[in-house]
C-alpha cells in the first residue's frame, strides 16, 4: 500500500503535490485542534474577550492600575523635586518660568554641604553607629522574642504587657530621665565611684579619636591617670559611700559617646523595639513546635537549637528587623540630638544647615534655603535608598510573613 | 533490713518527681535568660526612667556647679501650671486631639483601600509595593524635620507677604497654595447628594492631606495586606460560585475576616499619630523643653498627654473590640 501510495504521488504535479501537502497539514492542525478541544482562534477571541465580564474586569483593572500610579506620583513626586530643585543654581529659584529643571543647572549646593558641614564625618559615623545599633537591636530582640514564643514560665503575660508598655510610652515623655540617666549613668550608686575610672578612660579615649584601634592605649592611659589622681579602688569606695549616703546625685557622663544608643540597644528599650520584639513573637509563633523537638530528641540543647535552627531558618525576619533598626537609627534626630551634645562629634542629622559658602541673602532666599535643606536630607538618605532596593525585597517578604495577623 | 528497704523506697519515687520537674523548670529558666535583655532594661533603665519622670514631675530640679542635680518637691505646682496658666497648653492639647481624629480614621481606611488594591493582580505589583514602602523607611526623623523647617519657614514667608500686601489678606479662601483642591469644587459635584457639609470637607482635608496620610500609612497598609493573604481563597472561591458580587465578598468576607487588623491599625496607628515627631502636641512639648532647658514644665505636660492618650486608646479597643470577629481555630 505504502509504496503505491508514494508512487503515485511521485506521479503527481509538483503544484498536486504542494496542494495534497496543505491539505494535509489542515487536516492535521484540525484533528489536532479536536483532540485537544480547542476553538479556532477568533472564536475564542469573541467568546473570551468580547463580554461583559471582560470588560469590566478590563476596566475595573485600569482603574486600579491607573490609581496606583497615581498614588506612587504623590509619593514619589516630593523626593523628584527635591531632586530636581538640588541642582538648581540660586538664579532658577527667581525664575518663573523653572518648574523642575534647572536652567543653570550647578552642583555647587553638593559641594557646598560635602566639603562645609562634613559629610563624610558624618556618614562614617553614622554608618558605625547604625550598624552596631542595628545588628545590637536585631540580636536582642530576637531572643526576646523568642523567649517570649516557645516557653512557659510564670508573669509571661504581664511581662509582655510590659514589653507593650515601652512600645506605647513616647520617648519624649520620659526625655529630661533619659537625658539625666545617661548623664549621670548609675545603677544602684555602683558606677558613682568607678565612675572616675571610667571618665578618665573616656576623656583618652576621646582625646585619642582614633577610634577602636586606639583602644589597648587608651585602657593603659585609663589606668595611669586614675592611678595618679586617687587610684579606682578609692574611687569606687567614694561612689559606695556616695550611693548610700545619698548626697548629690553624681556618675557616669554616658553623653557624647556611643554607649547611650548601644546601652538602650543592648537592652531592647531603643527606639520602637518593643515593636520588634512583638513582630519577632508573632513570627515564632508560627514556627511549629515540631522543628525544635526534633532538635531535642537529636541531643541539641536550647540554646544550640536556637543558634543551629531557628537563626538560619528566620533570615528573612532577621534582614526585616535590621533594616527597620538601621533605617530608622540612621534619620533619627531625637536620641542623637539629646546624647551628642558637643559640636565634635558630627552625625548625619547635624550636617543640616546652610553652608557658610553659599550666599543666601537674595530674592527668592527661602526656597533657596529650603533647598539647601532638602539637599542635606537626600544626601543622608541616598545610602539608606541604595540599601533599601536591594533589601526591599526581602523586608516587605519579611513583614507578610511576621504574622502580625495572629 | 526491712526498715531501710522502707526507707529507700520513699527516696526512690521523690528522685524521680525532682527529674520531672527539672525538665520544666529547666526550659522555663531558658525562657527567663532568653527573655533578660529586656528584663535588665526594664527594671534597671526603663522602670527607674519612668518612675523618676514622674517624680520630676512633681519637683523642681536645679543642676548643681559641682556637678550633679537636686530635687525641690513642689507638688502640683508643673501641672497646675500646665493646666491653668500656659494659655497655649490646653489650645495645643485640643488641636493635637482634634488632629488625631482626623488622622486615624482617614489612615486606617486608606491604607485599607491600598491594601485591597495591592492585593489584587495589578501588573507592577511588586514595583507598587516597594514604592508605597518608601515612606516607611524614608520619612522619619530627620527627614521629617526637614520639611517641618520648611514649611515653617514657609509659612514665615507668606505670612510676611500678606503682611505687606493688603490684598492678599483678603482672599481667604486661597490662603493654602499647596491646596489641590478647595471645599467649593467638590461642594459643587456634591451639591445634589444629600450629604452633609462636614462630611464634604472631610473628603476635602483628605485629598488635600493625601501625602502626609500616605506618608504614615506605610506600617498599616503592610498590616492589612498580611492580613488579606491570611484569608483562604476557598472561601471567596465559594462566594463566587454562589454568586456573590465583588462588593458582596468585601463587606460579608474580607471586612470580618480583617477585622483584628483593623482593631491592630487603629492602636498602632493612634500610637503612632501621637508619638510622632508632626504631631502639634509633640512639637510643643519639645520647644517647651529646649526653651526651658530641661526643667520639669515638659515633663508634666507629656504625662498629662500621655495619660490622655491612653485613655483613647482604651476607649477606642474597647469600642472596637466589641465589633472585632475572630475566626474560631480548632485548637
Amino acid at each position: 500500500m505504502d509504496v503505491d501510495t508514494n508512487l503515485e504521488i511521485a506521479q503527481l504535479s509538483k503544484k498536486e503535490r504542494k496542494a495534497l501537502e496543505r491539505q494535509q497539514k489542515k487536516e492535521a492542525a484540525l484533528r489536532r485542534i479536536k483532540a485537544q478541544d480547542k476553538l479556532p482562534f477568533w472564536t475564542l477571541f469573541r467568546y473570551k474577550y468580547c463580554t461583559w465580564y471582560f470588560a469590566k474586569k478590563l476596566g475595573l483593572g485600569i482603574f486600579r492600575f491607573v490609581l496606583l500610579v497615581g498614588l506612587s506620583y504623590v509619593i514619589i513626586f516630593p523626593y523628584l523635586s527635591k531632586i530636581f530643585s538640588s541642582f538648581m543654581s540660586r538664579e532658577d529659584f527667581v525664575d518663573v518660568t523653572v518648574q523642575l529643571i534647572a536652567k543653570y543647572p550647578t552642583l555647587d549646593t553638593y559641594r557646598a554641604i560635602i566639603e562645609n558641614n562634613g559629610y563624610f564625618q558624618g556618614l562614617l559615623n553614622s554608618t558605625i553607629l547604625s550598624l552596631v545599633c542595628a545588628t545590637i537591636q536585631m540580636l536582642a530582640c530576637t531572643l526576646v522574642g523568642y523567649g517570649f514564643s516557645k516557653f512557659k514560665f510564670r508573669f509571661k503575660n504581664i511581662l509582655f504587657m510590659l514589653v507593650i508598655f515601652t512600645m506605647i510610652v513616647p520617648h519624649e515623655t520620659i526625655q529630661l530621665s533619659l537625658f539625666m540617666k545617661f548623664r549621670y549613668f548609675d545603677v544602684w550608686g555602683l558606677f558613682g565611684g568607678v565612675g572616675n575610672f571610667f571618665t578618665n578612660f573616656f576623656k583618652c579615649f576621646q582625646a585619642d579619636s582614633g577610634g577602636f584601634a586606639a583602644w589597648g592605649e587608651s585602657i593603659k592611659n585609663a589606668i595611669a591617670a586614675s592611678t595618679e589622681t586617687n587610684g579606682a579602688f578609692l574611687g569606687f569606695l567614694r561612689g559606695l559611700k556616695e550611693g548610700l549616703f545619698s548626697g548629690p546625685i553624681t556618675g557616669l557622663n554616658l553623653l557624647n559617646s556611643d554607649w547611650p544608643m548601644i546601652i538602650m540597644s543592648l537592652t531592647c528599650i531603643g527606639f520602637k523595639n518593643g515593636l520588634f520584639i512583638y513582630i519577632m513573637r508573632q513570627y515564632f509563633n508560627g514556627v511549629p513546635d515540631e522543628l525544635e523537638e526534633a532538635a531535642y530528641v537529636d541531643g541539641a540543647g536550647v540554646y544550640k537549637t536556637f543558634v543551629k535552627i531557628i537563626l538560619p531558618m528566620s533570615a528573612t525576619m532577621l534582614v526585616t528587623i535590621f533594616m527597620f533598626a538601621f533605617a530608622w537609627q540612621w534619620s533619627d534626630s531625637f536620641y542623637t540630638g539629646m546624647f551628642y551634645t558637643s559640636s565634635k562629634s558630627i552625625l548625619l542629622p547635624n550636617i543640616v544647615k546652610i553652608p557658610a559658602t553659599l550666599d543666601t541673602k537674595y530674592a527668592a532666599q527661602t526656597a533657596y534655603e529650603s533647598a539647601i535643606r532638602n539637599t542635606c536630607g537626600l544626601l543622608i538618605l541616598a545610602p539608606l535608598v541604595v540599601l533599601y532596593l536591594f533589601a526591599q525585597r526581602t523586608m516587605i517578604e519579611g513583614v507578610e510573613r511576621s504574622g502580625i495577623t495572629g | 533490713m526491712t526498715n531501710v528497704k522502707e526507707t529507700k523506697k520513699p527516696k526512690a519515687t521523690p528522685k524521680k518527681k525532682v527529674k520531672e520537674r527539672s525538665l520544666t523548670t529547666a526550659k522555663s529558666r531558658s525562657g527567663w535568660v532568653f527573655i533578660a535583655p529586656f528584663l535588665v532594661g526594664f527594671f534597671l533603665i526603663y522602670l527607674p526612667m519612668i518612675v523618676e519622670s514622674i517624680q520630676f514631675s512633681f519637683n523642681e530640679i536645679k543642676i548643681l556647679s559641682g556637678g550633679g542635680y537636686q530635687l525641690n518637691f513642689v507638688g502640683w505646682e508643673n501641672y497646675e501650671y500646665a493646666l491653668a496658666e500656659n494659655a497655649e497648653f490646653v489650645k495645643t492639647l485640643w488641636s493635637s486631639l482634634g488632629q488625631l481624629l482626623f488622622n486615624v480614621p482617614a489612615i486606617v481606611i486608606f491604607s485599607l483601600f491600598v491594601a485591597v488594591l495591592l492585593n489584587s493582580k495589578v501588573p507592577g505589583r511588586a514595583i507598587f509595593r516597594a514604592i508605597f514602602f518608601i515612606p516607611v523607611i524614608v520619612s522619619t526623623g530627620i527627614i521629617e524635620s526637614i520639611d517641618l523647617q520648611n514649611t515653617l519657614a514657609d509659612t514665615m514667608q507668606s505670612m510676611a507677604e500678606s503682611a505687606s500686601s493688603t490684598i492678599g489678606a483678603s482672599t481667604g479662601g486661597q490662603s493654602d497654595p499647596n491646596a489641590l483642591i478647595s471645599v467649593m469644587d467638590v461642594a459643587r459635584y456634591f451639591n445634589n447628594m444629600a450629604v452633609g457639609r462636614e462630611l464634604v470637607q472631610y473628603v476635602v482635608k483628605i485629598v488635600n492631606n493625601v501625602y502626609g496620610i500616605i506618608n504614615k500609612s506605610g506600617v498599616q497598609m503592610l498590616i492589612f495586606l498580611a492580613g488579606l493573604q491570611s484569608v483562604s481563597p476557598a472561601i471567596y472561591e465559594s462566594c463566587q460560585i454562589d454568586g456573590a458580587t465583588a462588593w458582596e465578598t468585601f463587606w460579608k468576607i474580607t471586612f470580618p475576616m480583617i477585622s483584628p487588623m483593623i482593631l491592630v491599625n487603629t492602636v498602632y496607628t493612634v500610637i503612632d499619630n501621637f508619638t510622632s515627631k508632626s504631631n502639634t502636641m509633640m512639637t510643643f512639648i519639645s520647644k517647651i523643653y529646649n526653651d526651658t532647658h530641661g526643667t520639669v514644665r515638659a515633663t508634666a505636660m507629656a504625662w498629662i498627654y500621655f495619660l490622655i492618650v491612653i485613655a483613647i486608646l482604651a476607649l477606642v479597643a474597647a469600642l472596637l473590640g466589641g465589633y472585632v470577629f475572630y475566626q474560631r481555630r480548632d485548637k
